[in-house]
């Protein structure tokens, strides 16, 4: 996960946008969370094991189920700092799906990377919406941010009703 | 190579002819590089003549060597070839090849081998050449000599120094010439790229679009093209236009991917990004309990722009009358605007001619009925529009007139006082009419209505005559009966005088009517004209329009007499300014701006409040200041709060009117204020001004950088998550929020003139037409992709239908209903549709106040209210409860330890291994806690061990005959002494030897589960017996709130045991025994459940709760009292259990929880002041560093989730006037009764109302009005119905059993201390040994708090007197005096009176219930209910109330004892709070009554409810069952 400290992660899942919410209905779990904060000590690898349990319901297949994925890091001092956004879609085949989801953080004007280099905090995006729409995203100056690996089981009812093949 | 060979053999020979066949080969590959290339003249001709030079040498040479060679190779033939073939021997052939050049040249000849590399054959072709021909022969020489000579050649042989090879560069060059072509930099012509006779076309040039040409230099294309040409003779490369084949230029002419720009330029707003500090971690759910927004960016605009007068103490006279005509004159625009009167006419006019139309037959093709109906409408319509129009016109001219007339006054008044004040100036513009068209159409209006008039007038007249006619009819008819009747009267006065007396006419007699008159046209026109002339213009009349200007000129000052000169200074020494106040603070001020001689003042301020919650109120406040003597508060201006709708830049300037009161006299030409002035010179006709006035300002709401309107949101309450989507909905995108109401919002779009077109606007244009044109169905969404539809699976009513993923919807939102499911079908059909029943039915009956369950509408009030309280808070913590802590999750077993004690299993436990084992002295053993997860059904038990009792009443004998005790009434002092000769020793004579007084038995009742113990025998019975209950969680849940949340209670009865012998026949006495046995209920203990659970175990002596009225039993007090040994438990009356109850296993109470949401709750806004906060703090660390296990509470929160000091709990209020009523000269009587009354409202434990979450504090009028609380609430009423009968009073908080933390009354008497248990109304005193309350943590008083400090806590054994601070510590003390905390009860408490006609009603029903229940309890046996027991039982209740179930008993056994002699009877009265029905049935059950089932048994229930002011009813029960003596 890079050399952070200790590592937090925000999930955000789907159901960002009115098609999601037309179609996609949350019978159970909780739509947004975060996990513990981890402290790698032996290698770059925070573990959260953190537990995504939701229910969907849905009468169509737009507005896939997504998840938004925020890294925080988090310093010596307690301070928190953005370390990566990223997003992947919900696997559409049911079984357990090993996802590695990429992250990225903007990286700023060299003022700001100098600034976060030593004083910590960083810039972040002011609208969400560039992370998983936003054609124009090349215009930002990046910074990979490491990969979280999401291991997802999802079982699928009642697809093959409706014609779906999954 | 045959080819080649051929070839060459044709170029060569015009050259030279060459006889010599073996020349051939060696000049071979010297011509080869050339091929078919057409050779460079220039290079060939140099080449040839050096060429055939050597040739020519060569030839000689060659001659000369084939004639040795001849010879030798006829000597040694056979090695030759094979050394030649062999490859492996090149080398050496290369040296031998040097040796006899021709030898190796003829022999591949013969060999005519062309497996021989080409280039092997031209390396040694090019050594010979190399070779000068000396050398050549010089060599050829010596080898020659040697190989004759048959010399030893050694070294010789193998190894050749030869000098390093050269290639002169010439030669190179001429041979790379030959061997590669390199293509003309030349234009190629056309001709020789296309198939001959074929003319280049350009397709161009037919108009066929061939793309640009990829930019090529004019001499690659030409290379290329020589190139192909050379190459590939076909000519497929090059295109009908003569050039070689090309796609179009692949190039874009743009870059598809923009250059990416820097920083500093503009960037995408959804791109941007933000440098945010690291910030310190701070917990979520704090943000989660505060407001989703960020608060404080909400802005309000107060844009004040002006201060018009219109009245002033400063107003001269013309000013008023200015004032006064420049108000005229704005109503008179106003009315012209509006131009009613026109109107009027106008409808007036289309009304006629609707009748007229209608009139004429031919063009009505309706029936005649309703015609004339219509036609009878439009009259009535015409003459209502004509009243109408006359007023206004009327009103009109009236107004003009008036104009006219204060001007006049103005002018003269101007005159008068011979200068001008106002620049005022009424001009009257008259309007040039058409005299005769005037007059024409005013004639014909008034002919119409004349001839309207008359028509009505004979219509009346008609009916009149109508009316007329059948009255004088009827009166005809009377005079004819009257005179028969005479006739009759004179007949026979004689015989019948009585019927005449009888007969007088009823009323008087009829008048004759009068016929009317007719009408008389003349009159009416007589007055129709005169009203046009009154309130119409007369025809030819010019229109006068008046036209108000300032133009006038203002006299100056030299000019002005003196008083008028004062009055323009005083006003020029006037300023004024205004103060914006928000929520009655004040916020800014504006500028003092001096007041103008038109009494205008203007500000043009803008004030931007910056504000967190919605604006409660906005105030202008207007001062004025004169000179510099100081400022006066002239008036308060109350400002609108202005509608979301109202956003800066489009809030229009209002006018808001205010006026003050103030009296004002002044020495000049100023007229005042509130002081009446004259315009006339006599002084009559006087008038009172007041100043007043306008502002004219506008308050809007500010709009954001964003667009968005910076309003708060409407409730403060739920503020809920406002995503970034709904902000940018279609209604708020233009600007406004919050709106819901369609039509307000079609209004508000006309009134403020959007653009439809604009397509801005476009969705809310839709959303308008949708909503406006009377469709119901307004979609709540904006469709972004309209095909959506197409690929739905289903619809969403489906999914909505779905069971399934509604059951797992509402499982998730925890709904109560179905919090605790665990698992649910996977398939819909296995969904009962009755799942959802009591959910919907709660859902439907929110706000409908069900009055089954509840049987009396206040207590269903409260109830759901109560509900509704608990839903909220409930909801509240929800985040709280899913916030978990480390111990929450992480389970740890605590690390064994050497050194640590008990725990340690190396340390102490290896000793005890080697310990002696004593097993007569055990030792106990800790209880390891579970926590409440993963529990199921059964695992839980419910321990109870009796142990033993004391003081059950005993059995008295069925005696015939019965002795009346001397009843003293008792005072209190004689009962606080408790003399226990009260009781006379009636029965001891009387008692059969053979008979035990008493068999008790206990059985314990939990959740419908019975247990119960061995029978044992005597008033002090030892049982010794442990009981085991099963415990079942609500719904199989046993999370710790569901636990916390159990309602259910221990019910511990006591029973006696009585045999009955049933034998009919006395002859089988000696062959069986042949007994009943019947089972009396004694008394009972009640523990709830919740209690348990929080106190893990219960362990003591409990009185016993025995009914006042124990038919058949009596205390045994006699045997106690006269041996006189134990004097303490005969001070209390009553029975005692002493009990141990717990549960198995040890749960694990939620105290953490608890405690989480108490620190959360702390969190929420105090209205305290942050100083006394932090003063709690310390004093509660403090007390708990001393003393931890002591209750020390200083802060308590309150209903709506504030956090209070606990002192304003306490405030004298006012008892019901009727309990004071009661015993007016017995403050002590009065004391109890009004406990009695606080012990009647119902209690209802805080933990099970807001399960787990905290304990929250109800001031007293709220309790009064729940009608429910737990022990703070009645402690708190109590006490405070103490301290304003004058006691000395304190909430004392401490532990008591069962109750385990609670808090109690401690009053102070003349000598000595009461503790006071507020929820059963009894009383200790301080010295009981019997007292429940076992430790004492604080004392709490109106104005302090006092810890308790010293060593021991038992009230036995602490001193009570807080003035010595050595005992208590105090919370205000001198350093920190009591700042005097207003209360938060309310001034006054006021009872309405309980409603006696509903408490009767109350009490049939309730009777009526508990009837049909107990016969439900009886399934087999048939019930008889003994109806004259059931009325004297009836009797007997009213008087236990009034006695408070004292004393009466041996009244009442005597009188049943009369009346039902001859039955064995049981039963006893019991007494509850009324709160619900279900406790009452549950109590009557618990008793056990019903379980008789002698079959001739009969019974009888009677309930009475007295009725205590504010719906507080106390219930008593009286259950008997009767069984008739043989």
């Amino acid at each position: 996960m890079g050399p952070w400290s200790a590592v937090l992660l925000y999930t955000q899942h789907g159901e960002q946008c009115l098609a999601h919410r037309a179609a996609w209905k949350l019978l159970s779990g909780v739509r947004e969370g975060q996990t513990q904060v981890d402290t790698p000590q032996v290698g770059d690898m925070a573990y959260w094991s953190h537990p995504i349990d939701l229910h969907f319901a849905t009468k169509g297949l737009q507005g896939w189920p997504r998840l938004h994925l925020q890294v925080w890091s988090q310093d010596s001092f307690g301070r928190c700092q953005l370390a990566g956004y990223g997003f992947c879609h919900v696997p559409s085949s049911p079984g357990t799906h090993q996802l590695d989801c990429p992250t990225w953080r903007p990286l700023g004007s060299w003022r700001e990377q100098l600034a976060r280099a030593f004083v910590g905090g960083g810039p972040q995006l002011l609208h969400g919406d560039a992370i998983y729409s936003g054609a124009d995203r090349y215009r930002l100056h990046t910074a990979a941010g490491g990969t979280v690996h999401l291991e997802l089981g999802l079982l699928l009812r009642h697809f093959d009703r409706y014609g779906v093949e999954c | 190579m045959v080819s080649e060979k051929s070839h060459l053999g044709d170029q060569q020979e015009p050259g030279h002819e060459d006889p010599n066949a073996d020349a051939r080969p060696l000049s071979m590959p010297t011509r080869r590089g050339p091929r078919s290339l057409p050779p460079i003249p220039s290079a060939s001709r140099t080449g040839f003549a050096e060429f055939s030079m050597r040739e020519r040498m060569r030839e000689k040479l060659q001659a000369a060597r084939s004639k040795a060679e001849s010879a030798l190779l006829q000597e040694i033939p056979t090695p030759r070839p094979r050394r030649l073939r062999s490859p492996s021997e090149k080398e050496l052939e290369t040296e031998f090849g040097t040796e006899p050049g021709g030898k190796i040249q003829t022999t591949q000849q013969e060999d005519d081998s062309q497996s021989y590399s080409r280039v092997k054959f031209r390396d040694s072709v090019r050594k010979i050449k190399s070779k000068t021909p000396d050398e050549e022969e010089l060599l050829d020489d010596k080898d020659a000599v040697d190989f004759l000579l048959g010399l030893d050649r050694g070294a010789e042989d193998i190894v050749a120094v030869r000098p390093a090879d050269y290639e002169s560069v010439h030669i190179r060059l001429q041979k790379e010439k030959e061997l590669l072509f390199i293509p003309s930099r030349r234009t190629v012509p056309t001709y020789k790229k296309l198939p001959e006779n074929v003319q280049p076309r350009f397709l161009e040039d037919e108009g066929l679009y061939i793309g640009a040409r990829l930019e090529v230099p004019r001499t690659n294309q030409n290379i290329m093209e020589n190139r192909l040409l050379m190459q590939e003779p076909g000519r497929r490369w090059f295109g009908d236009d003569g050039r070689i084949l090309a796609l179009p230029n692949p190039i874009k002419p743009f870059p598809s991917r923009p250059l990416v720009l820097s920083q500093e330029q503009d960037i995408k707003a959804e791109l941007e990004t933000l440098y945010k500090k690291a910030v310190k971690y701070v917990h979520r759910s704090q943000h989660m309990i505060g407001s989703g927004d960020p608060p404080g960016n909400f802005q309000l605009d107060i844009d004040i722009s002006g201060l018009i007068f219109t009245h002033h103490p400063c107003f001269s006279r013309e000013h008023v009358l200015a004032a006064k005509l420049a108000q005229l004159y704005d109503q008179y625009l106003a009315r012209r605007q509006r131009n009613k009167a026109k109107f009027l006419t106008d409808k007036l006019q289309a009304l006629r001619n609707a009748v007229q139309m209608s009139l004429n037959p031919a063009k009505t093709p309706k029936s005649l009925d309703t015609t004339r109906r219509a036609i009878n409408e439009y009259k009535s319509e015409i003459r209502q529009t004509r009243k109408l129009r006359d007023i206004e016109q009327e009103k009109d001219r009236t107004l003009l007139k008036t104009i006219i007339k204060v001007w006049k006054e103005m002018k003269s008044l101007r005159e008068f006082q011979r200068f001008t004040n106002t620049p005022l100036k009424l001009v009257l513009r008259k309007e040039k009419v058409d005299q005769k068209a005037d007059e024409e159409a005013y004639e014909a209006e008034v002919q119409a209505e004349i001839s309207e008039l008359l028509e009505e007038h004979r219509e009346e007249y008609e009916q009149r005559m109508d009316e007329y006619r059948s009255a004088h009819q009827q009166w005809k008819a009377w005079k004819k009966a009257q005179r028969t009747k005479k006739k009759k009267k004179k007949q026979g006065v004689e015989e019948h005088p009585d019927d005449e007396m009888e007969e007088p006419y009823p009323g008087e007699d009829p008048v004759k009517p009068v016929p009317p008159e007719p009408t008389n046209q003349a009159v009416i026109e007589q007055e129709v004209r005169e009203r046009a002339a009154q309130s119409r213009r007369r025809p030819g009349e010019p229109m006068l329009v008046p036209e108000l200007s300032l133009a006038g000129s203002v006299t100056p000052n030299d000019q002005c007499p003196r008083v008028e000169v004062l009055r323009r200074e005083d006003v020029k020494r006037r300023s004024v300014y205004l103060k914006v106040l928000f929520n009655d603070k004040e916020v800014s001020r504006t500028n003092s701006r001096p007041l103008g001689a038109d009494f205008r003042v203007h500000f043009g301020q803008i004030f931007n409040l910056q504000i967190v919650n919605w604006p409660e109120s906005l105030t202008l406040q207007v001062y004025e200041t004169v000179g510099h003597s100081g400022t006066t508060l002239l008036a308060e201006v109350f400002l609108p709060i202005p509608e979301t709708t109202v956003v800066t830049g489009r809030a229009p300037l209002e006018e808001v009117e205010f006026s003050s009161n103030q009296h004002v006299t002044l020495d000049h030409e100023g007229v005042g204020s509130g002081v009446p002035f004259s315009f006339e010179a006599d002084g009559s006709n006087q008038l009172t001004l007041m100043t007043s006035g306008k502002v004219s300002n506008s308050v809007s709401w500010a709009i954001g950088e964003n667009g968005i309107p910076l309003i708060p949101p409407l409730s403060q309450q739920n503020i809920g998550f406002r995503s970034a989507l709904k902000r940018a909905d279609a209604i708020s995108s233009i600007g406004t929020s919050g709106l819901t109401d369609m039509k307000k919002l079609a209004k508000w779009a006309a009134e403020s003139k959007l653009d439809p077109n604009d397509p801005n606007n476009a969705p809310l244009m839709q959303l308008i037409l949708v909503a406006t044109s009377g469709e119901s169905y307004v979609p709540d969404f904006f469709r972004l992709e309209q095909l959506q539809q197409e690929f739905n699976f289903v619809s969403d009513e489906e999914l909505n239908r779905s069971k399934r993923f509604r059951l797992l919807r509402l499982r998730s939102q925890e709904v109560p209903e179905f919090r605790n499911y665990k698992q649910i079908p996977v398939y819909d059909r296995e969904i009962m549709e009755k799942v959802f029943q009591d959910y919907e039915k709660r859902l439907r009956d929110r706000n409908v106040i069900e009055t089954k369950d509840h049987i009396d509408t206040h207590r269903a009030i409260v109830a759901k209210y109560l509900q509704q309280v608990r839903e909220s808070v409930i909801n509240r913590f929800l985040i709280a409860k899913h916030h978990f802590l480390l111990a929450d999750l992480i389970v740890e077993e605590e690390v064994p330890n050497i050194s640590s004690e008990g725990s340690g299993i190396l340390g102490l436990r290896l000793f005890k291994l080697a310990e002696q084992k004593r097993p007569l002295r055990p030792r106990r053993k800790g209880r390891k806690k579970v926590t409440a997860q993963n529990l199921s059904d059964g695992d839980i038990k419910l321990l109870v061990n009796i142990i033993r009792a004391y003081d059950i009443p005993v059995r008295k004998p069925i005696t015939s005959k019965f002795q009346q005790p001397p009843r003293s009434s008792r005072t209190f002092s004689e009962k606080q002494a408790a003399s226990p000769t009260t009781h006379s020793p009636t029965h001891s004579a009387d008692y059969p030897l053979s008979q035990v007084l008493v068999r008790p038995f206990v059985e314990v009742s939990f959740q419908r589960t019975i247990c119960h113990t061995t029978t044992a025998d005597g008033p002090n019975p030892s049982w010794n017996e442990e009981l085991e209950l099963p415990f079942r969680a609500p719904n199989g849940n046993y999370s710790t709130t569901s636990l916390q949340s159990v309602k259910d209670d221990v019910f511990i009865n006591i029973f006696d045991e009585v045999l009955y012998d049933v034998l009919e026949d006395d002859r089988e006495r000696a062959s069986g025994i042949h007994t009943r046995i019947e089972r009396h209920w004694l008394g009972c203990v009640k523990i709830p459940f919740s209690t348990i659970y929080f106190q893990a175990k219960i362990d003591g002596t409990f009185k016993i709760d025995t009914p006042p009225v124990l038919l058949g039993y009596s205390k045994e007090q006699s045997v106690v009292a006269e041996r006189g040994f134990d004097p303490v438990r005969s001070l209390s009356e009553g029975s005692y259990i002493t009990l141990f109850i717990t549960m198995e296993p040890q749960l694990v109470p939620g105290e953490s929880v608890r405690e989480k949401t108490s620190d959360m709750l702390k969190k929420f806004d105090s209205q305290e002041d942050e100083k006394l906060l932090q003063a709690t703090e310390k004093f509660q660390a403090e007390c708990a560093l001393k003393f931890p296990n002591r209750q020390c509470l200083t802060t308590v929160i309150d209903i709506s989730g504030k956090t209070v000091f606990i002192t304003r709990y306490l405030k004298p209020l006012n008892p019901p006037q009727e309990l004071l009523n009661a015993y007016p000269n017995n403050p002590q009587a009065t004391a109890e009764l009004v406990a009695r009354y606080v012990s009647l409202i119902p209690f209802l434990p805080d933990t099970v109302s807001f399960a787990g979450i905290c304990d929250l504090w109800s001031t007293s009028d709220q309790f009064l009005d729940l009608l429910a609380g737990d022990e703070e609430e009645h402690a708190v009423l109590l006490c405070n119905y103490f301290l304003s009968l004058g006691k000395k009073a304190w909430l004392m908080m401490g532990n008591a059993i069962p109750e385990g933390p609670t808090a109690y009354v401690l009053t102070r008497e003349q000598s000595h201390y009461l503790i006071w248990n507020p929820c059963s109304g009894h009383f200790y005193g301080q010295f009981d040994t019997f007292c429940p309350l076992k430790s004492v943590g604080c004392l709490i008083g109106p104005d302090n708090i006092w810890f308790n400090i010293q060593r021991h806590d038992s009230p036995l054994r602490i001193n009570f007197d807080i003035t010595k601070p050595k005992l208590w510590k105090s919370f205000f003390s001198r350093s920190l005096p009591y700042p005097g905390l207003s209360s938060v009860q309310p001034e006054e408490l006021i009872y309405q009176r309980t409603d006696k006609a509903a408490a009767a009603e109350l009490q049939d029903r309730i009777e009526k219930i508990l009837k049909e229940k107990i016969m439900d309890w009886r399934p087999r046996h048939l019930t008889r209910w003994n109806r004259y027991c059931t009325s004297t039982l009836r009797h007997f209740l009213p008087l236990l109330e009034r006695s408070q179930g004292e004393d009466v008993e041996d009244d009442h056994r005597a009188e049943l004892l009369k009346q039902l002699g001859d039955y064995r009877f049981s039963g006893f009265p019991l007494h509850m709070p009324y709160s619900e029905l279900k406790p009452l049935i549950e109590a009557v059950y618990s008793t056990g009554v019903h379980n008789i089932d002698v079959p001739n048994v009969e019974f009888a229930l009677a309930v009475y409810i007295h009725p205590y002011p504010k719906n507080v009813l106390s219930v008593w029960i009286y259950v008997a069952s009767l069984i008739r003596n043989r």
